[in-house]
């Protein structure tokens, strides 16, 4: 990549420099290190890395069979197999090579206090952002009791806002009834971005024993099929958004560099892999590379311009 | 900072040179993938895209590999809809394949008595492991392996002997023969020439005619279904001897990532999730059995 391509790619997202709009996703690279085993992966390719979801003690997280491959795209319930904040940021950070690219905390909990003990932890860290996952649906208290609730989103929102002044990204739930208030009630609250969506809820049965496959009866499901859903509610939290500035990471099934501009021209700022990376553990740098040849094509400097350029059919 | 799992993981675009079909839906398949060729060591496995409808790739065996040709063999079972898929595809054609991936087996040159225990798609490891042990002298390996379809090769008489195993068991894998390592086959098929019975009972004939001292140097080694891999742990902790298991599970990332692959694992500070891609496939039978 030369360094017009670069400048065309760098991009602002809640003050910290994206080198690109990708950014990848809580869940699925480990705690940023695991996909360096990949020759030919380089975290240099993405504007962040978000780490997996931290609770404030360490979790076993669920039973096997934790993944399932369903049709273009796959169910999950880790149920939040993680260290613990303390754990994280003690013996996980320092690892890390934060001259690489940006790194953001995936914060979850079952109360108030949970997030706001786990927001200070990692506020004295030198983690770049952190993300509030109000959105997991794999574990009983796994935050989704608050993402469902425009109320109780804001409330665990803002008091996260109240004890860090690091970039604050909200993940909602595509599993509610209205997607733009709870985005209105959150930026009330304080929120800097948000990241949209988290998974949608399923089940897969195994007939010879007549038993759910995943050890959890249920799991979230992600990958190209959830595309189209994840499209609509970027398209609707851009409606709140746009006129607060506040960014969107848009994610759901994004495999490709024409689906990561739908993403952007449906209003999100930056764009999140995770399913893709288990297909192809390269497609960052490809998907970078059809950015830039979209925005040469169409005259333009920076992927920026993308974002919100929808023109809606009269 | 150490940075050693860097880099460890290739992605390669490998032509199909043959595909075989074998009866019972199993294939054995034959790619030309230099870089997983020269680093694969026997226990690691691919992940494979069988095709690109699907948004997951299949973790597969690597069952020998090449490093003067750079070509790497897999045998699998057509069962779910990815290997349905991949065998579908025809020699010529192009597949991605991620490799080699997990911990290998640990030789133990202590234990030179090494006894390899494959059921079904269980095999291609022990044929890895086998052909890693021929290298090195001193090595008095036996591969015992079971099937309850036919075996993926023309089964022939040994011609080496080995202790203890009931008459008429005589038929083995002509490779491993070839390597001069003895070689036996069980089945409940009645297959001629082979044990009939479980693996786990004809490796109990073979251990009861050897002596302390011979058992003393014994290490087993097995892939194969889970109840198999069980009756093996079981087996090797009435014998007293370690024993290094392959285990498998539906992978998504396949590098550590998602953590969608976890086996239970006893240790000292109790219960802890492993992934069976990074922190396996092998584990020592104790662990998780
Ligand atoms: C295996 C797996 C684990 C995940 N774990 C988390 C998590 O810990 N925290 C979180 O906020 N989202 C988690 N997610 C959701 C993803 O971050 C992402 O929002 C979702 O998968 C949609 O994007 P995709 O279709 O590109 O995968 C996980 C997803 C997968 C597939
Ligand atoms: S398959 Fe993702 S951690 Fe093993």
């Amino acid at each position: 990549m030369n360094d017009t391509d670069k400048v065309m790619l760098a991009t602002d997202f809640c003050g910290m420099a994206f080198q690109s709009p990708i950014v990848l996703l809580s869940g699925c690279v480990g705690f940023g290190e695991e996909y360096t085993r990949v020759k030919g992966f380089s975290n240099r390719d993405v504007g962040a890395v978000c780490l997996k979801g931290t609770t404030l003690e360490s979790r076993l997280g669920n039973k096997p069979h934790r993944i399932y491959e369903t049709p273009m795209g796959m169910l999950n319930a880790i149920g939040l197999q993680n260290p613990g904040g303390e754990y994280v940021v003690n013996d996980i950070l320092p690892k890390l090579d934060f001259e690489e690219t940006r790194f953001i905390a995936n914060l979850a909990g079952s109360t108030i206090e949970d997030y706001v003990a786990l927001a200070r932890i990692f506020n004295d860290s030198p983690i770049d952002a952190m993300e509030i996952n109000i959105s997991c649906p794999n574990v009983k208290q796994g935050g989704m009791a608050f993402g469902n609730n425009p109320e109780m989103s804001a409330r665990v929102v803002a008091a996260c806002r109240a004890v860090t002044d690091k970039p604050i990204i909200t993940k909602l739930s595509p599993n509610q009834t209205d997607i733009a208030e709870n985005a209105y009630r959150c930026i009330e609250a304080g929120t800097d971005g948000f990241a949209v969506i988290n998974t949608l809820m399923g089940m897969a049965i195994d007939i010879e024993n007549r038993s759910p496959i995943i050890g959890n009866n249920q799991g979230g499901l992600s990958g190209p099929a959830i595309k189209p859903i994840a499209l609509l509610k970027v398209h609707q939290v851009y409606q709140v958004c746009r006129e607060h500035a506040i960014p969107i990471i848009g994610q759901g099934g994004i495999s490709t560099a024409e689906d990561a501009i739908e993403f952007l021209i449906a209003g999100a700022s930056a764009i999140g892999i995770g399913t893709a990376l288990f297909y192809d553990p390269l497609v960052s740098s490809k998907i970078n590379a059809g950015i830039i040849d979209y925005l040469k094509r169409n005259d333009m400097t920076n992927v920026a311009e993308l974002t919100g350029s929808l023109r809606l059919n009269g | 900072m150490s940075k050693a799992h860097r880099e460890t993981i290739f992605v390669e675009q490998a032509d199909i040179i043959e595909h075989i079909a074998y009866e019972g839906g199993q294939y054995v398949m034959r790619v030309n993938a230099p870089e997983i060729a020269q680093h694969a060591k026997a226990g690691q496995f691919a992940h494979i895209s069988c095709d690109p409808m699907l948004a997951m790739r299949r973790p597969i065996s690597i069952m020998r590999v090449s490093h003067q040709h750079g070509w790497v063999d897999f045998l699998y079972k057509a069962i779910g809809r990815g290997t349905k898929l991949l065998a579908t595809r025809k020699a010529g054609e192009q597949i991605s394949i991620m490799g080699p991936i997990g911990n290998p087996f640990k030789i133990d040159p202590d234990r030179p008595r090494a006894l390899l225990i494959g059921g079904g798609v269980g095999m291609p490891p022990m044929v890895f492991l086998a052909e890693t042990l021929k290298a090195s002298s001193g090595n008095k390996p036996l591969a015992i392996l079971g099937s309850e379809v036919p075996f993926p090769f023309t089964r022939r008489p040994s011609t080496i002997m080995v202790p203890g195993m009931p008459d008429g068991v005589i038929a083995g894998m002509p490779l491993l023969e070839d390597w001069n390592i003895p070689c036996r086959l069980a089945s409940l098929q009645g297959y001629a020439g082979c044990f009939e019975g479980y693996v786990t009972d004809l490796a109990r004939h073979w251990l009861k005619a050897l002596s302390e001292e011979q058992r003393n140097e014994v290490i087993i080694y097995s892939c194969g279904p889970h109840p198999m891999l069980e009756a093996v742990a079981k087996l090797a902790s009435e014998y007293n001897l370690p024993c290094q298991v392959s285990l498998e599970e539906f992978m998504a990332c396949a590098v550590g990532g998602c953590a969608g692959c976890v086996v239970e694992v006893k240790t000292e500070h109790g219960p802890v999730m492993k992934r069976v891609c990074v922190d396996g496939p092998v584990f020592n039978a104790e662990q998780v059995f």
